[in-house]
């Protein structure tokens, strides 16, 4: 059984205690006033009467002090007090009323079961004053004055249990609706989506904490106020105030609607949201609630969604494009499988074949510039006689050959067929397209189909691709012991032949084949100047080997050119190459990839590296470090990976090395040991990038053991110091580089934009005469110098200086002597070198 | 770097040619500049104002245009106004080679056609 609450604390308890020692007191003494029998001894009475209000005195003052067992002692006392006074006036008046006081105040204020013990004691205490006064009907008294308090208090007793009971479970409903409550709370405010509760007239009741995070009004800014001004757009108010009006009319209780419109912050800005409206009638009460969700996330995610289904429909279509295009690869790799041209062609006429699901294929081969003789033959009759040398000109083939154009018949006569062995086959369509070699008909392919089957335009197409290969397959077949120079050769023409000259960076470059293969690989590098002064840096290996791994070299660089060109951002370049290689290589056919944007001017480079080796930089001060970051998959390994950009700080005459594995990868050894190896020689090498390749080449490279193909590109930002000096080609075209050069180089150490402009313009004019008098004698020099409070900058040529003439050039000199402080010309056996100098005032 | 530097804009305004010229004008750019805006001056016109308020450089090469534009209207009997405001570097560079004995130099557009007008 559960413990009934105290309705009364210890304090109240005393003072009514207190009370009614002093109405006991009060009451006794004043029936000593009034007539009263004799035996009744006033002076013990009196003496009682004082004890009693002593008490309650007592009492009172102790009231806060009080416990439990003060309190029953002193109602014992109380009773004790009652007994003696009914001893006082011999037990024969209406004295014994009395105990009825403390056996109530029991009652009301102890358990019942202490209040019994109470009324036991009073019992008891009456008995000895009865059998000390001995009066008449003993029994009779004592059963009125001990049972009509015990009567009372049961009755009381009982009345005071159900109150508390009563006060337990309002207690409890109170606190219960408390919890409820602040539950509600807690789970509206944790609550993600953002809870809003409106009355009748619009205005905001509840707000909870996410509404404050989604909206930016606290809860005590928008309770109070219209819901309307705070997360509505001003185009959206009055819809929402039709909306409500609707909704307040609806008959239903209960109403709830969703749906999804743009919502509004507290700074304006819009979102997307989707809103949960309920309406509900309380009695004449509606109270309106929202749960509003931003869904700016999802609306993204399905946007992407669609992207990505656009692009896999896509990719689908360039999927079977590829399938075709990788069984024309196969027409390659069996040009390299192949040591005799018979065999090849006997190989390449079934391939062929397959490609177009074609019934029959011929391959012709030409002699002499004159006459075809059947190569390789398929889906004919096998034992068919070689007829022997065809002229061109004669049958279909032969008049493919001469016109050296592809041709498409409908329903040939057998008779027209210069292969016996397809003469049977009763071909409803036949394709016949030049194998050219070089500028010549090096032969002529046949394919031809039977019914069902039908040959169109689009096999036409097909076919002539196909030719390419084959024909390229037959040269390389003829002349296949220089398989690998034709290769190593188309891929050497797929490298800079020349890189290009950048105002204040310097590129250089170095492409090792490998020794012992005797096919090429697949590494490659590019150097692109972008607009804007930029640079993008390249460098990629194709796995596999031959021609397959150089032709792609050669469809990603120029790929790789075309975006690039286009200004994207490293990820994007990167991206759509990955597209490329995922769609039109062949199986399994990936390489790793490293592109890289050199920005001069913000002294930063970007980059994103599709699963290449990290490029090392190399920090002024002896800093080496692999810049790891950002390291993806590489290109034709997925088909939508991320390949994340970052971005690294290129300071002035810092370095950036880019390499292939070539270069740090050792049979039977870790690549970190090589990766040791290279930080190791790039801190010992000289600053200059061409002496810094030598040096590492030197260092890494085995002589004459090269395992692997080894490209390396270095780039080396000029620093931006006292003193400059860089060569520019003697083209008009050098002069915005020039002019970049020099503002980028004055900004560094002058702020008065004026003055640098007529630097600019008096070194433009040293410049332009060194253009127009070098003439063919190579490239002229500019160099600069800070010293102290002057700047210095010359440039040399190795052309002969006009004598000074009115005209145009007199023009130039003035210029820059109006400019300069100093201009001085000298010409020396070598050339002509400008000298300008001018004093920076402070 | 394949930035196009200078830009030229030709308006005929009545018996007026309007010749814009912005970016900058070096030795890549000025000899052609100077032969398109020559061509774009037909002999029935009264003159030709060559508008420099947006170029940002102008080099001898430049100048050198601006003075084969002034002999070649001069020959005509066509006059050549320039536009070209102070405190910039271009109107320095005409200060230096005191380009104003071959023609007049103007702040604004404006005053330069009601010149010619």
């Amino acid at each position: 059984m559960r413990e009934l609450p105290e309705l009364f604390d210890l304090g109240v308890k005393a003072r009514s205690l207190a009370y009614l020692f002093l109405a006991g007191a009060g009451l006794g003494l004043l029936t000593l006033v009034f007539p009263h029998s004799d035996r009744i001894q006033d002076r013990e009475l009196v003496i009682l009467g004082l004890v009693a209000i002593a008490i309650s005195a007592l009492i009172y003052a102790l009231a806060e002090r009080m416990r439990n067992v003060d309190l029953h002692a002193f109602v014992a006392a109380g009773t004790v007090i009652v007994s003696l006074a009914n001893y006082f006036v011999e037990a024969t008046l209406l004295y014994p009323l009395l105990y009825t006081w403390s056996a109530l105040y029991a009652f009301y204020f102890f358990r019942l079961r202490t209040a019994l013990a109470h009324v036991a004691f009073l019992a008891l205490c009456y008995v000895i004053v009865l059998a000390l006064v001995d009066p008449m009907s003993p029994v009779v008294r004592w059963l009125l004055a001990v049972g009509t308090p015990l009567v009372a208090g049961l009755l009381i007793s009982r009345l005071l249990g159900r109150l508390r009971a009563e006060g337990l479970s309002s207690d409890e409903r109170a606190l219960e609706l408390q919890r409820s409550e602040a539950r509600t709370r807690l789970v509206l405010d944790s609550a993600p989506d953002a809870f809003v509760a409106i009355d009748a007239d619009g205005l905001v009741t509840t707000w909870n904490a996410a509404s404050e995070r989604m909206f930016g009004w606290s809860a005590a800014e928008a309770v109070g106020k219209p819901l309307r001004n705070l997360i509505f757009t001003p185009d959206e108010r009055e819809s929402f105030d039709e909306r409500r009006q609707a909704l307040l009319a609806a008959p239903e209780t209960v109403k709830v609607l969703r749906m999804e419109s743009d919502l509004q912050r507290r700074d304006g800005s819009v979102f997307p949201a989707e809103r949960t409206i309920s309406r509900v009638r309380i009695g004449d009460e509606v109270v309106m609630t929202a749960f509003l969700r931003d869904i700016a996330d999802r609306r993204r995610a399905e946007q992407e969604r669609e992207q990505l289904v656009r692009e896999q429909v896509a990719r689908t279509e360039a999927e079977r494009t590829a399938e075709m295009v990788s069984g024309l690869q196969l027409l390659v790799d069996a040009a390299l499988a192949h040591r005799t041209l018979d065999d090849l062609l006997a190989d390449l006429v079934v391939r062929v074949r397959g490609v177009l699901d074609a019934d029959a294929a011929t391959i012709f081969t030409a002699e002499n510039g004159a006459s075809l003789r059947i190569g390789a033959s398929s889906g004919g009759d096998p034992n068919a006689e070689d007829p022997g040398p065809i002229p061109f000109g004669k049958y279909f083939a032969g008049r493919v050959a001469l016109s050296e154009q592809p041709m498409l018949a409908r329903n040939p006569d057998p008779a027209d067929l210069a292969d016996p062995a397809l003469r049977g086959l009763e071909l409803n369509s036949l394709i016949g397209v030049p194998l050219k070699a070089k500028d010549e008909v090096g032969g002529v392919l046949v394919v031809g189909a039977r019914a069902p089957r039908h040959l169109g335009t689009e096999d036409l197409m097909l076919l002539r691709l196909a030719a390419d290969r084959v024909g390229l397959a037959i040269s390389h077949a003829r002349v296949y012991e220089r398989e690998h120079k034709i290769a190593e050769t188309l891929q050497r023409s797929l490298l800079p032949d020349r890189l290009p000259s950048l105002p204040g960076l310097e590129v250089a470059a170095r492409y090792l084949p490998a020794a012992t293969e005797a096919e090429v690989g697949g590494d490659w590098y590019d150097v692109i100047p972008l607009m804007g002064g930029g640079v993008g840096l390249v460098m990629g290996d194709v796995a596999g080997k031959g021609l397959a791994a150089a032709s792609m070299v050669g469809r990603l660089r120029s790929a790789l050119r075309a975006y690039a060109l286009e200004n994207h951002d490293p990820a994007t370049v990167v991206e759509q190459l990955n597209r490329l290689l995922w769609t039109e290589g062949q199986d399994s056919q990936m390489a790793t990839l490293l592109y890289a944007m050199v920005d001069p001017a913000e002294s930063a480079v970007r980059w994103v590296n599709a699963g290449h080796p990290a490029p090392l930089l190399l920090d002024g001060d002896d800093d080496v470090r692999f810049l790891e970051g950002g390291s993806s998959v590489p290109l034709g390994v997925l088909p939508f990976p991320a390949y994340r950009e970052i971005s690294a700080r290129l300071a002035p005459g810092a370095t950036l090395l880019l390499y292939t594995d070539g270069l740090v990868e050792r049979a039977g050894e870790v690549i970190d040991r090589g990766m040791e190896r290279l930080a190791a020689a790039m801190r010992e090498a000289p600053l200059n990038a061409e002496p810094l390749l030598d040096h590492l080449v030197d260092a890494l490279v085995p002589v004459g053991r090269t395992p692997d193909d080894v490209a390396l590109l270095a780039l080396r930002s000029l620093p931006v110091a006292d003193r400059f000096q860089i060569e520019f080609p003697t083209a008009p075209e050098s002069l915005a580089s020039v002019r970049s050069l020099l503002r980028r180089w004055l900004g560094h150490a002058l702020s008065d934009q004026r003055v640098i402009a007529e630097i600019t313009t008096a070194c433009g004019e040293a410049a332009t005469n060194a253009i127009e008098h070098a003439g063919a004698g190579g490239p002229f020099e500019l160099a600069g110098r800070l010293n102290g409070r002057e700047v210095e900058i010359t440039v040399r040529d190795r052309g002969v200086w006009r004598a000074e003439r009115q005209g145009d050039q007199g023009r130039g000199l003035a210029l820059m002597r109006a400019l300069m402080d100093n201009v001085d010309v000298s010409q020396t056996a070598d050339g002509t070198m400008v000298r300008l100098r001018r004093a920076l005032d402070g | 770097m394949t930035d196009k530097l200078v830009e030229l804009e030709i308006e005929q305004r009545g018996e007026i040619v309007v010749a814009r010229v912005s970016g900058e004008l070096d030795l890549a750019g000025a000899p052609g500049t100077g032969d398109l805006i020559a061509e774009a001056v037909p002999t029935s016109a009264r003159g030709l104002v060559v508008d420099m308020s947006r170029l940002e450089f102008i080099d001898s090469s430049g100048i050198a245009m601006l003075f084969g534009l002034a002999r070649r209207l001069a020959s005509r009997r066509q006059e050549l106004r320039v536009v070209a405001p102070g405190g910039r570097a271009v109107k320095r560079v005409l200060d230096i080679v005191e380009f104003s004995r071959a023609a007049p130099v103007y702040e604004g557009l404006e005053p330069a056609l009601a010149e010619i007008a």
